[in-house]
């Protein structure tokens, strides 16, 4: 695969615009979805997963070829939502981060009595809940948390994409840890 | 006894896989005498693999065309680069 994205990301240094469909097809699922889980919603996930391949594409000449281009393109993908996210009128983030409610919310809506039983786990709708409140981290967590937990990228990697120090990616992720947990402890 | 604040350092150097061999007898043994640690330790896993459950899903099946319509015109790049 690498080095299939490799011939391909030559082409496109040449000149060649076609052969940037099959390197956005083998993306396309990834991105989208890490754009998705970042944003919380399928409407600005596309947006923002069309506006990181284009990125990529428009400034293609600025990518090391003796990097991985995955690592670049999730980068993208990443800065892309997070200026996304900043955008957003302020009461549409800063509600969700500051009045953390731990989760308090829906599950008092829940039958405290009953806990629930293992193969509701695998339910949509916790698993949406689970989704929403990764949405409600701070982006610098979030991302993280996202690229560690759901997307299997070593912290290497990660301060790779990130381009921090990995203490920086190790702080984070232990606050992003803690935050989870208040928020799912109740689940 | 240690601190719990460090104990909770611990946990996270396990979960990142970062734990020296004296530090994992320290969390052991805390963890033995310790039910608010032993607690927390079990949510904190427990977090992780509730978010792991997290849903997969698709990008739309017009993505890749739509990507390529919005592209910027092949001609102008290639004469720009001629």
């Amino acid at each position: 695969m690498e080095q299939f994205i490799r011939e391909k990301i030559k082409q496109v240094k040449k000149g060649d615009q076609a052969a940037y469909s099959e390197v956005v097809n083998v993306y396309q699922h990834k991105i989208y979805q890490h754009c998705y889980r970042m944003l919380g919603n399928k409407h600005e996930a596309e947006d923002m997963a069309q506006e990181a391949f284009i990125r990529a594409y428009v400034n293609i000449d600025s990518f090391d070829e003796r990097k991985k281009f995955s690592t670049w393109l999730y980068r993208i993908a990443t800065n892309v939502t997070i200026d996304r996210i900043r955008k957003r009128k302020p009461d549409y983030y800063l509600d969700a981060e500051v009045k953390g409610t731990d989760g308090l919310d829906m599950y008092s809506q829940l039958s405290t009595d009953d806990p629930l039983p293992n193969e509701e786990v695998e339910s949509l709708e916790l698993q949406r809940y689970i989704h929403s409140e990764i949405s409600k981290l701070p982006p610098k967590y979030r991302s993280i948390i996202i690229l560690r937990y759901l997307e299997e990228f070593s912290l290497q990697e990660i301060s790779s994409i990130l381009d921090i120090p990995l203490g920086t990616v190790k702080t984070r992720i232990h606050r992003g840890r803690e935050a989870l947990r208040k928020r799912l402890r109740h689940v | 006894m240690r601190a719990h604040n460090e104990i909770i350092k611990l946990m996270h150097k396990y979960l990142d896989g970062d734990l020296l061999k004296e530090e994992e007898v320290t969390l052991r043994n805390h963890l033995e005498n310790c039910e608010e640690c032993q607690s927390h330790f079990h949510e904190l896993k427990r977090t992780l693999t509730l978010i792991q459950s997290a849903e997969n899903i698709k990008a739309p099946s017009n993505f890749t065309e739509n990507v390529m319509k919005n592209l910027p015109s092949e001609n102008k790049g290639f004469k720009y680069k001629r």
